[in-house]
């Protein structure tokens, strides 16, 4: 059993002044991905003389969304995330993503701030703030820095936070004008991992014609990326010049140009096609357009 | 290693304890205060046999320290029965025989409990939702579905 001593801080600077002074000091929000790493014995953790419960630091929680930019603290749960009215109204891929995570008992614990951390390769949190743009806000004592979403993992599991830092919130700009957005997902953490494909799809538009736009992968590639190809197919076209089935092959060419052919690649193929095409299809649809 | 105190309210009576650093809430509720009813299935979130709630929501107490919930109500299984007798679930799960084996019982209870605390009226949608993190090997689930129906139905008025 690994042996570790629990400390818990109840201010946000509390929890900067022990991670300085202590070493191997591992940071404990909702546990349920830590928790069961320790149960299982996972020997990345084998080294760590003190847990940090910063469950109780109120300065790490809650969503702010303002006209031009937004935050979600990083120990946001899940269950906070799809129950909240203004993340409902306001940015509803978020609160879809939140919902198609674990179980009831999981989201009642489980934190954003948690998810991006520990970084899991199939993390459901990634795509829906990858596509906002979003930066993440890492503070030690002497500061914050921030991090670019997309440059925050460096390979599954593994991150640029460092030692004697905090993930306190997540920062973006808010979508302007009108936008539409679909978050997709098929199959489950559990079940075999070639089943398990997700999709953010964000869209600013205007004159039925698409103003900005981010596509972004969740567990097609190894980290989570905007498709770029099917974004440059996709903006500044009008609805009507959009084919929502040939956006679906172009993003599936994408995912094999980044992944490479593998043994899951004729099932992630068409169903990342199709993943894609019925994303646009109800971008279109929302945005009032039927052909 | 240090023992921590804390103080957590379980079926509406108040426990002071001291707590080792690695003690789950599931080994609180089962070994410290002797309350067998939670039971460990899995150990790592999956099975939902160790689900009790906390401050109002239901939690794996498998994945939760008892230090980080200092402060806290929590209800468990033992926490149904009244002086009146079985609570409306518990009677709806022998109506309707939504117990075989009965090691996932405690848990599903509990999901069911939270779910009605908050949600008098839910549809069968929500009944499912509330349940996905229970697993059952015994029964198939749609007896127990059943059961939160009729108790809600029974309950609420
Ligand atoms: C049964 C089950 C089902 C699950 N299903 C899904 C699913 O469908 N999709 C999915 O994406 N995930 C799933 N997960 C994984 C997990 O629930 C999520 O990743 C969760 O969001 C992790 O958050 P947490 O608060 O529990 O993190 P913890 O376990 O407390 O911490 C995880 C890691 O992040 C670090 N950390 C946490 N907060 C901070 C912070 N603020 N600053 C710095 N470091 C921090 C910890 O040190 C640790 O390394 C599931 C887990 C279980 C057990
Ligand atoms: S024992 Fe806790 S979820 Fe299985
Ligand atoms: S009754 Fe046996 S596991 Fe549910």
């Amino acid at each position: 059993m690994v042996e570790y001593q629990l400390l818990r801080a109840h201010s946000l600077e509390e929890v900067l002044e022990i991670l300085t002074e202590k070493k191997k000091v591992q940071i404990l929000a909702g546990g349920t991905d830590l928790m069961v790493d320790l149960h299982q014995q996972d020997p990345k953790f084998e080294n760590i003389d003190y847990l940090l419960d910063i469950t109780d630091v109120a300065e790490l929680k809650g969503i702010k969304l303002g006209p031009e930019e937004g935050e979600i603290g990083a120990l946001t749960t899940h269950a906070e995330l799809l129950s909240s009215p203004e993340i409902k109204e306001k940015l509803p891929f978020i609160g879809a993503a939140a919902s198609s995570i674990g179980s009831t008992q999981i989201r009642n614990r489980a934190t954003i701030g948690g998810n991006l951390v520990n970084a899991a390769a199939c993390a459901d949190s990634f795509s829906p703030l990858i596509a906002l743009g979003a930066e993440l806000v890492l503070r030690n004592k002497g500061g914050a820095r921030r991090v670019l979403l997309e440059d925050f993992v460096e390979w599954p599991n593994q991150t640029v936070l460092k030692d004697n830092e905090v993930l306190e919130k997540i920062v973006f700009k808010m979508p302007q004008g009108e936008y539409h957005s679909s978050y997709q997902k098929i199959g489950r953490r559990n079940a075999v991992s070639i089943s398990r494909l997700s999709l953010t799809l964000l869209a600013e538009v205007e004159n039925e014609a698409i103003k900005n736009i981010q596509v972004v992968s969740g567990a097609a590639t190894p980290a989570p990326v905007p498709f770029r190809e099917v974004n440059k197919y996709l903006t500044a076209k009008t609805f009507a010049e959009i084919d929502p089935a040939e956006a679906g092959e172009i993003a599936a060419d994408e995912m094999v140009g980044i992944t490479g052919e593998r043994w899951s690649t004729p099932y992630k193929r068409p169903a990342l096609s199709k993943l894609v095409e019925r994303a646009v299809k109800d971008l279109l649809e929302e945005a009032g357009y039927n052909g | 290693m240090a023992k921590l105190d804390v103080e957590i309210t379980v079926n509406g009576a108040r426990h002071k304890l001291e707590v080792g650093s690695q003690e789950r809430l599931l080994d609180t509720l089962r070994e410290q205060l002797k309350m067998t009813g939670t039971k460990e299935g899995c150990s790592v979130g999956e099975c939902g046999a160790c689900t009790v709630i906390v401050d109002d929501q239901a939690v794996n107490s498998c994945l939760v320290l008892t230090a980080q919930v200092d402060g806290s109500e929590i209800i468990t299984v033992e926490g149904l029965e009244s002086k009146s007798g079985l609570h409306p679930l518990q009677k709806a799960f022998i109506e309707k025989q939504a117990i075989q084996c009965g090691f996932c019982t405690p848990g599903m209870l509990m999901s069911a409990l939270a779910l009605l605390n908050t949600n008098p009226t839910p549809t069968k949608e929500e009944i499912k939702t509330a349940l996905e993190g229970n697993l059952c090997r015994c029964t198939g689930y749609q007896q127990i579905i059943d059961a939160v129906e009729m108790a809600a139905e029974e309950w609420g008025v």
